[in-house]
């Protein structure tokens, strides 16, 4: 068997892939680990040898390791991969019909539409401000006192989301510290949050005038609540978009870069050849 | 770390230390000194008269580089000025405030007139406003420009502007610097305008040669375009542009790519157009972004705010008022939005340039108006990739490094794949996959 490894670089996480590399590609494990404080660098020669180690492998004896994102940060790799293109491959691969990739991190988010398969053909960022970022919304959660994996359910509970400033974070977060102090219900700020973020992704999805059906990708495609408001404002605005996130999407960079690792691998075969 | 030097830009910086020196010496010369804008300049009239003309703009965007612009916007601010508003403005009544001291460390005389000739943007005239408050005794000098609405220079709008110039500025004119008007004079500095214009435009459009011999946006900004508008008019202009153009030729034939701090451009990867102003208090470190990623700029319509000469007009003595009438029309910032866009469809097309990048600029309306739909057009047109970042003239608290990076990652990204099908960095060429 050959295994190949992609390495996903971000401002906040770094998510490792390790994957079982044939005509059929499998993933064997993935890690996520928050950088926190912590030095990126020896943070992700740990998560990598702890990985090698709990499947009884050897760096030497990977295929091909590839980074992508912040790149500079992984001193152990073959080769490096645009973050653009890792995160088309990683929603592309195991879902080929996918035409567009919402990328969520937690500097921005960024819209993709894809042409012969997983290529880029275009691309469109939000803007400027923090207030389309996960970060943004790992910031809130600390004022509403609840953890990062509980926004999603409770965004679902809300009855009337609250109306906060989209254009903004700093807006956003005022309006969210003075509806705490008004006693507004934590489920409506957290749905009234995420029609902001979700507000500006649509946006993109119109502005690039994108085909469906469109995968999300990175950290925040995981938030539930997020997901199902992206999903309504997109219909409301009638753009007839079949929209998705699957279980491992938050890691489709680090998947894509170790896809196109192993592809690379064999391309330089053939042409040593 | 200095920038490497070639003689037209120790030629530049001798000329603008000369001017600087003169401004300083009125008191001695008796020279009228005429605050102006660059947008729509009478720079030709005002030397036919043997006035200086001193430009806020400019000292505004030399105390940006000099990192002087934070305590000047500072002052303004805290005299009352709205964090919104334009920061050249902030930083060029905060320098007032704090002494008038200009770029080379000497102070700028006041003004013996104000002449508001502005095109396309609305600030200029309450910016003049408050330069009158702060000085009374200076003349005012009104030229209105009509914006060009039509998408063409209307005759009656020409007719409009040379009545301005002969019932107000030049009145004016006379009466501070107390010398009759000479139209022979104007017209010796109409030609020597029209001479250097064909230079500049010999420059420009040395970026059609690749690798290209310039960088259209940064070197622009910073050599090939400054001296025109203080100097135009001049045997030194001039001389200077010829000086620049032996260099320019040079680099052509030697298949030299621009000079950058740090020496002539290595690689030449991505050839770009650039819609907006730079930054000017990180400009150094701005234009690093680019070129380490071998990212030229073949094209910008900032270099064109002073005069657009690409569609061939000249200053001409021909019909002297005529000419700076249809001169102040034809600027980038008076032209509306399709016109401006069909200017930058020309410059990609023809400097064969694969991206287009706007710098919105966060306290300019008047130039950022319309900057997303001209993205959107050119986009649809042309199908290359187009950026967008976000910066400020010379308010350095606008200035996120990290942002423009992010932005500018994807935006590379893009146009690499687009071009080469490269989709990153390996120890491999790139071209296996394809």
């Amino acid at each position: 068997m050959e295994y190949t490894l992609g390495i996903d670089v971000g401002s906040s996480f770094i998510k490792i892939a390790l994957i079982e590399y044939s005509d059929n590609p499998k993933i064997i494990e993935i890690t996520n680990e928050k950088i926190r404080k912590r030095n990126p660098t020896i943070l992700i020669n740990k998560a990598v040898n702890d990985l090698l180690e709990r499947h009884n492998l050897k760096y030497e004896e990977l295929l091909y390791v590839a980074s992508t994102g912040e790149g500079e940060l992984v001193e152990r790799k073959r080769g490096h991969f645009y973050s653009m293109t890792t995160h088309a491959k990683g929603a592309f691969h195991f879902h080929p019909e996918t035409k567009t990739v919402v990328d969520m991190g937690a500097l921005f988010c960024r819209v993709m539409s894809l042409e012969s398969g997983s290529r880029v053909k275009n691309y469109a960022m939000t803007g400027q401000c923090a207030s389309g970022s996960g970060q943004f919304l790992e910031n809130i959660t600390r004022y509403l006192g609840v953890t990062i994996d509980e926004v999603g359910p409770l965004s679902l509970e809300s009855k009337e989301p609250a109306k906060l400033s989209g254009i903004c974070a700093v807006l956003a977060e005022t309006d969210v510290i003075n509806m705490v102090s008004q006693g507004i219900a934590t489920s409506d700020i957290i749905k009234g949050i995420h029609e902001s973020i979700a507000r500006r992704i649509v946006s993109l999805l119109s502005k690039l005038k994108v085909e469906s059906p469109v995968a999300l990708s990175g950290g925040m495609s995981q938030d539930v609540g997020l997901v199902e408001v992206i999903k309504q404002l997109a219909d409301e605005r009638n753009l007839s978009l079949e929209i998705f996130a699957t279980k491992n999407c938050y890691a489709n960079g680090a998947i894509g870069a170790a896809l196109w690792g192993g592809y690379r691998h064999y391309k330089l075969l053939e042409v040593a050849q | 770390m200095d920038i490497q030097k070639e003689n037209s830009m120790i030629k530049q910086k001798h000329m603008l230390a000369e001017q600087f020196i003169e401004l300083s010496q009125v008191k001695e010369t008796g020279k009228k000194v005429v605050y102006t804008f660059v947008p729509g300049n009478l720079t030709e009239l005002i030397y036919a008269f043997d006035m200086l003309p001193v430009y806020p703009e400019i000292n505004s965007l030399q105390s940006g580089m000099r990192q002087k612009s934070k305590e000047y916007i500072q002052e303004a601010e805290d005299m009352g000025y709205s964090e919104d508003v334009c920061s050249y403005v902030k930083c060029d009544i905060g320098m007032m405030l704090q002494g008038n001291i200009g770029p080379t460390g000497q102070q700028l005389p006041n003004p013996d007139i104000l002449l508001l000739s502005y095109t396309g943007c609305f600030v200029f005239m309450k910016w003049f406003e408050n330069l009158k408050q702060l000085y009374p005794n200076a003349e005012i000098a009104m030229l209105h420009i009509p914006y060009q609405e039509s998408g063409k220079i209307e005759a009656n709008a020409v007719k409009y502007i040379k009545d301005q110039l002969i019932n107000e500025v030049i009145p004016t004119f006379e009466k501070v610097s107390g010398q009759k008007f000479d139209n022979d004079k104007l017209g010796e500095k109409m030609d020597l305008s029209a001479k250097a214009e064909e230079l500049l435009i010999e420059i420009f459009d040395s970026a059609e040669n690749t690798p290209s011999p310039i960088d259209a946006y940064f070197g622009g900004v910073y050599y090939i375009g400054p001296i025109f508008t203080a100097f135009r008019g001049s045997e030194d202009c001039l001389e200077y542009y010829q000086e620049l153009l032996k260099e320019v030729n040079y680099r052509v034939a030697n298949k030299l790519g621009p000079i950058t701090p740090e020496g002539y451009m290595k690689e030449e990867k991505f050839r770009l157009v650039v819609e907006g102003p730079p930054n000017w208090t990180h400009f150094r470190g701005f234009w690093k972004l680019f070129y380490d990623m071998g990212a030229v700029f073949v094209g910008s319509t900032y270099t064109r705010v002073g005069g657009v000469y690409d569609d061939g007009f000249r200053h001409s003595s021909n019909d002297s008022i005529k000419s700076m009438a249809e001169y102040c029309l034809g600027c980038y910032t008076n032209r509306n939005i399709p016109q401006r866009i069909d200017l930058i469809e020309s410059f990609i097309t023809k400097y064969k340039a694969n991206g287009f990048l706007v710098n919105s600029i966060k306290s300019c309306n008047s130039f950022s108006a319309g900057q997303l739909v001209m993205m959107r057009d050119l986009e649809e047109r042309l199908e290359i990739p187009v950026g967008f970042i976000e910066t400020d003239l010379v308010d350095p608290r606008y200035y996120s490094y990290s942002n423009i990076k992010n932005r500018l990652d994807s935006f590379f990204q893009m146009l690499d794949q687009r071009q080469s099908f490269n989709i990153g960095d390996d120890i491999v060429p790139d071209d296996v996959l394809t």
